[in-house]
């Protein structure tokens, strides 16, 4: 039972990562119909941008001998990183993704990709082979709860994602610019004839997903502090799985199914034996797809590569 | 067309009044050592610290106006390979080295996937390789011409199974390691192997297992806590020990945990901090406290490139050190580079007593070194100290 | 290159009109033999000229490798070039010109199958003599043209299909394992499966049954994603596909006999050039004649509208699980030849990494194309071994070439053209004539 809830609390940290990077592809893709590949990267930078952020105030604070708390560090940093990484990711789209927006969808994946490899190469080719380690802004302390154990990082992460993910969706649901993304994603041809330009949209929801990558490039560097340039290769690829898991486009779907992804995974090494975690796990989402073959919130309805 | 044809007539003669500069440096007598190294891909910084070992090397060498070889000094020139952390670029690149720069000897790759595959082109074409780092048997096995600049697993697994129980008396040990990478795989079995003969089956309460690139092992780790064992061995890459030990901590868990020659890279302690004092793992050498040559070194790489080398760069400098003095011994230099390799080889299989920083070194038939491993503890500094010795018998 | 339509030619006489001209009555085996001319050059002069060149060797591909590290060889490189490959191709070639097409034109009469052995016999010649030169040149030419099997293979789903299958490496994988099974357990002496059950000599003729069971086991493999094709398409497929790799390259891993993640090593060395190049000259054959047959037709409809294709009276299901299983079968088959051609396997060969290569090889040659994946697999592969002094900046400058060719033509290089052997191999100058 202790292990039951043990892994429950695994689960829901490991998962917040697969949820915000999903999140990031299913708005793209629910807007213009095209996986950014990069995004794995663009975590990746935001990692380090998070990192070079932190650094500079932690710096900053030292210098100027101003006694800041971490947690205000940490606050500071996530905002920073999450503004300058939507830079980003608008960077991508702009050179990437809008001269390719007639072209056949698997281009724009390619371009993504090969994006993606000049990011992970770029990085290592200024920042050098050595590893970064993040610096850790909070104190951990351990809770024990019964044979559970908690760290307030552990709260904090699963926290502060849940709630980056209650604002963006009250963004998109309230305010004047989701509805134009809403609008934009229920019909992409008629939409930009009622007077909203497919330009304005489509850099801000790649800024968005970029910043949701950025916040969760930080919570990933104060969970697991060692950063590396490929580090966002098998993550960006996994949360592709989850995005599309969650059904086509859906923002609550790539949560759950994120989420969903992580509980998979500890719950698969926890029950079989951790060997075989990656057979079961994936046998797993390919059973959950061949019953439901388009995701959780996904509408049934076959739609044509734009070739 | 007259005017194409005189167009390529006058461009030819145009090309050889610049090329004739070129006939001196065309064809000279160097001797070319090649390194293939994982520069970019997954371990880059493994290569980046062949590189640094190769360049300190050489110049030394050109400090010395050259190798010396049956009184005649030649320059040295170093081909370095990137093999991207694959196995076909390190196939590829050994090819290129040694049918294209002709290289005399090759050190390196580093990790044994690339070291497999790798040897057997340089076994094939009758070039001395040393593979610095691979503990992989398969590396050298029935390959004459191919060289181990380490110790195995078979004895690196026993050594800190006994180390475990002599220091510790613990009886139930908990093992955690990378399904997919053969290293940390292989070295793991040959720890319960060992385990289990001195405790009896069962005594490995945990074994669990993750895959390369994973940095969640949260699962693991709280299956290993409630295992009920006394003390965690995981032979990861540094990298990854970091997470782990961490990890480990906030969910609890209090016992001692153990590595192998793995996470003798500096950056363990600066990626883990804290949570890492007082670790014991086994290595090729201890950093600190260290003397003579070994000290030497340290503080020249220190110097020039702003760390404390890790095993990588101190087996790389060795290997290169041993080629070198194979080279010198190898009596004379014919210029038939397959008759020069065949014996650089010999000179090689010959060596006795070797003085390494990593330690003394001398061959088996298999190409592989007689070495002593090193118990070193994590001091409160952070620190790598030398706190054991343990030779094979 | 050389199929250009001589009425374009005529409008304006600017430098590359004349080039036309001059390039355009030349036969495709008019080009086959200067270059069996300028590699017979090579071979018996080669190192003569290199050396009076200045050259430290022949530039084995191309001169890049040298001289990305050594600027100052440039001018030598470059005349080895024109004097190696440029001067005899051009005296052939002009001065074969009518021979040539005689015997292009006495070739167009027979069938197609004498008139490519014929041409296919000639190229060879050509590529055996180069990759004769230097034992590097022969390995990435051996590994290129693997790289052309896969690209050709993928495109078939990828492309004609319109599916994004990510499982390509996985197939390979399969077949990998299994051909390195069969020729190890069978024929060979190594430490996982003990002696030679049968004689060492007899292993090179059974060779080709260890490839094709390979690609079966990997044809095997692909229903897994060839069924739930049936409901659903698209993305959703494309991660079935990526769950099959991860899946595939986690089980492999678990196997203890054959290796786990050591791999295996010490195959047989039977993927000569002869053997790799006819099984890739079998497979380009076989897949063009499949993507041209009325299933090829059936396979672009699906792409096009699934639902129309249906109504039309394709068999979609049919059509979806030959066509999966087909691709996987080569993939299979090229995984084995590279088996025997590192002579180690293992499964960290056929990750993300992978997949992410063959995606770039097809995207960029072009959908829809066998010419385009035989231009998009060499042009990487040797791209990719002929910047390798760059070091990491090679890496950079791959996928912004990528990129670039991505916006300029966003469905590759070359993408929906059809490859005809009889239009290629049609003499040029006759139809001037008549």
């Amino acid at each position: 039972m202790d292990l039951f809830l043990q892994n429950i609390v695994n689960g829901l940290q490991w998962g917040s990562f697969y949820a915000l990077i999903a999140l990031g592809y299913s708005m793209v893709y629910s807007i213009l119909m095209l996986f950014n590949f990069a995004h794995g990267d663009v975590f990746m930078v935001g990692s380090y941008i998070g990192f070079g952020v932190a650094t500079a105030l932690l710096g900053l604070a030292a210098m100027s001998g101003i006694p800041l708390p971490g947690w205000f560090i940490l606050i500071l940093t996530i905002i920073f990183t999450m503004f300058i990484t939507s830079f980003v990711g608008v960077f991508i789209e702009r050179v990437g993704y809008r001269p390719l927006r007639d072209a056949p969808r698997a281009s724009a994946a390619i371009t993504g990709l090969m994006i993606g490899i000049i990011l992970e190469t770029g990085n290592l080719a200024i920042l050098g082979a050595r590893r970064l380690s993040f610096p850790q802004l909070i104190e951990s302390t351990t809770y024990q709860f019964g044979g559970v154990y908690v760290t307030d990082k552990k709260i904090l992460i699963v926290g502060v994602s849940l709630g980056l993910m209650f604002l963006l969706h009250r963004f998109i649901q309230k305010s004047k610019w989701g509805m134009a993304m809403r609008a934009m994603s229920f019909d992409f041809q008629a939409v930009p004839l009622m007077g909203i330009s497919i330009n304005r949209i489509a850099p801000l929801t790649f800024a968005i997903g970029s910043a949701l990558a950025a916040a969760a490039g930080i919570l990933y560097g104060l969970a697991y502090p060692v950063l590396d340039p490929y580090m966002g290769i098998l993550l960006g690829w996994k949360a592709f799985v989850a995005a599309i898991l969650g059904g086509r486009g859906s923002i609550l779907g790539a949560a759950l199914a994120g989420f969903l992804l992580g509980f998979i995974e500890i719950f698969v090494a926890w029950v079989f034996p951790s060997t075989l975690r990656d057979v079961i796990a994936y046998s797993i989402i390919l059973l959950i797809l061949t019953f439901r073959p388009h995701g959780f919130f996904g509408q049934a309805h076959s739609t044509q590569l734009r070739l | 067309m007259k005017s194409l044809f005189k167009g390529i007539v006058w461009g030819l003669i145009a090309v050889l009044f610049f090329t004739t500069n070129g006939w001196g440096f065309g064809r000279k007598k160097v001797v070319r050592v090649g390194i293939n190294a994982p520069i970019t891909g997954d371990i880059p910084k493994v290569g980046e610290g062949t590189k640094y070992a190769a360049r300190m090397w050489l110049e030394d060498i050109e400090n010395a106006g050259g190798i010396e070889v049956g009184g005649k000094k030649y320059p040295v020139e170093l081909v370095i390979e990137d093999n991207e952390a694959k196995a076909e670029s390190a196939v590829k690149a050994n090819t290129k080295m040694i049918t294209e720069d002709e290289v005399l000897v090759i050190v390196g790759p580093q990790s044994s996937k690339q070291a497999v595959p790798a040897g057997d082109v340089a076994n094939n074409y009758e070039t001395p390789m040393i593979t610095p780092w691979s503990t992989n048997p398969d590396s050298t096995k029935d390959r004459p011409f191919v060289f181990r600049g380490c110790f195995l697993d078979p004895f690196q697994g026993p050594v800190l199974a006994n180390f475990i129980t002599e220091e510790f008396g613990f009886t139930k040990t908990a093992v955690l390691y990378d399904v997919a990478s053969d290293y940390p795989k292989g070295l793991a079995e040959f720890f319960k192997q060992s385990w289990e003969k001195i405790h009896g089956p069962g005594s490995v309460v945990a074994y669990e297992s993750f895959t390369t690139k994973d940095t969640d092992f949260s699962s693991q780790l709280s299956k290993i806590n409630k295992s009920g064992a006394q003390v965690l061995f995981t032979p990861q890459y540094y990298n990854e020990v970091a997470l782990i030990v961490q990890q480990a901590h906030e969910l609890g868990w209090t016992g001692p945990i153990v590595g192998s020659d793995s996470w003798g890279s500096a950056e363990t302690v600066t990626l883990c901090g804290k949570d890492c004092y007082g670790l014991f793992f086994s290595s090729h050498y201890a950093a600190a406290g260290a003397q003579g040559a070994t000290k030497e070194f340290i503080e020249r790489y220190e110097k020039k490139y702003g760390y404390t080398p890790d095993d990588v760069a101190a087996l790389t400098w060795d290997s290169l050190r041993l080629v070198q003095t194979a080279i010198e011994n190898s009596g004379k230099l014919t210029g038939k580079i397959k008759k020069d390799r065949r014996a650089v080889r010999d000179a090689l299989a010959k060596i006795k007593n070797f003085k390494g920083i990593t330690g003394d070194m001398t061959f088996t038939e298999e190409g592989d070194p007689i070495k002593c491993a090193v118990i070193v503890r994590i001091s409160d500094k952070g620190e790598y100290e030398f706190y054991k010795s343990v030779c094979p018998n | 290159m050389d199929n250009q339509d001589p009425k374009f030619q005529l409008s304006t006489k600017g430098s590359r009109a004349r080039l036309l001209d001059f390039v355009a009555p030349i036969p495709l085996i008019g080009w086959l033999l200067g270059i069996l001319a300028a590699v017979l050059v090579e071979y018996f002069l080669g190192d003569y000229i290199s050396y009076y060149l200045g050259l430290p060797k022949i530039p084995v591909l191309f001169g890049f490798l040298t001289v990305l590290k050594k600027p100052l060889l440039i001018p030598g490189t470059m005349g080895y070039m024109i004097l190696v490959y440029g001067l005899p191709i051009l005296i052939i070639v002009k001065s074969l010109q009518k021979p040539a097409n005689k015997l292009a034109a006495f070739l167009d009469k027979r069938r197609v199958t004498v008139a490519a052995l014929v041409h296919l016999a000639l190229f060879y010649g050509a590529l055996h003599l180069w990759a004769d030169i230097s034992d590097y040149r022969l390995l990435v030419i051996k590994l290129a043209m693997i790289a052309i099997m896969l690209t050709l293979s993928i495109n078939v789903i990828n492309g004609y299909m319109g599916e994004f299958s990510c499982s390509h490496p996985g197939f390979m994988a399969l077949g990998a394992y299994t051909a390195s099974t069969i020729t190890l357990f069978f024929f060979a002496n190594d430490k996982l499966f003990g002696e030679a059950l049968l004689p060492e000599a007899l292993g090179f003729y059974f060779f080709p049954l260890a490839l094709i069971a390979g690609g079966i086991v990997a044809a095997i493999g692909a229903l897994v994603i060839a069924i739930p094709s049936f409901r659903t398409r698209g993305d959703y497929l494309a991660i079935i596909s990526l769950a099959f790799l991860f899946i595939v390259k986690s089980l492999i891993e678990n196997l203890e006999f054959v290796g786990g993640p050591r791999g295996m090593s010490s195959q047989p060395d039977y993927s000569n050039l002869p053997m790799v190049f006819t099984v890739m000259v079998l497979c380009i054959w076989i897949i063009n004649n499949f993507v041209r047959s009325t299933m090829g037709k059936a396979l672009n409809a699906i792409r096009d509208n699934e639902l129309a294709a249906e109504a039309m009276t394709v068999n979609t299901r049919k059509t979806k699980i030959i066509t999966f299983m087909f691709a996987a079968f080569w993939a299979g088959v090229a995984g084995g030849l590279f088996a025997h051609v590192l002579r180690y396997v293992n499964p960290g060969s056929f990750g993300i990494q992978r997949l992410a290569e063959i995606l770039a090889m097809v995207y960029f040659g072009g959908l829809n194309s066998v010419t385009g994946s035989i231009v998009g697999a060499l042009s990487i592969n040797i791209l990719s071994e002929a910047l390798r002094p760059l070091e990491i900046y090679k890496w950079i400058i791959i996928p912004l070439l990528l990129i670039v060719v991505m916006l300029v033509r966003p469905t590759g290089l070359i993408a929906f053209t059809e490859f005809k052997p009889k239009e290629l191999m049609k003499p040029k100058q006759n139809k001037v004539e008549v």
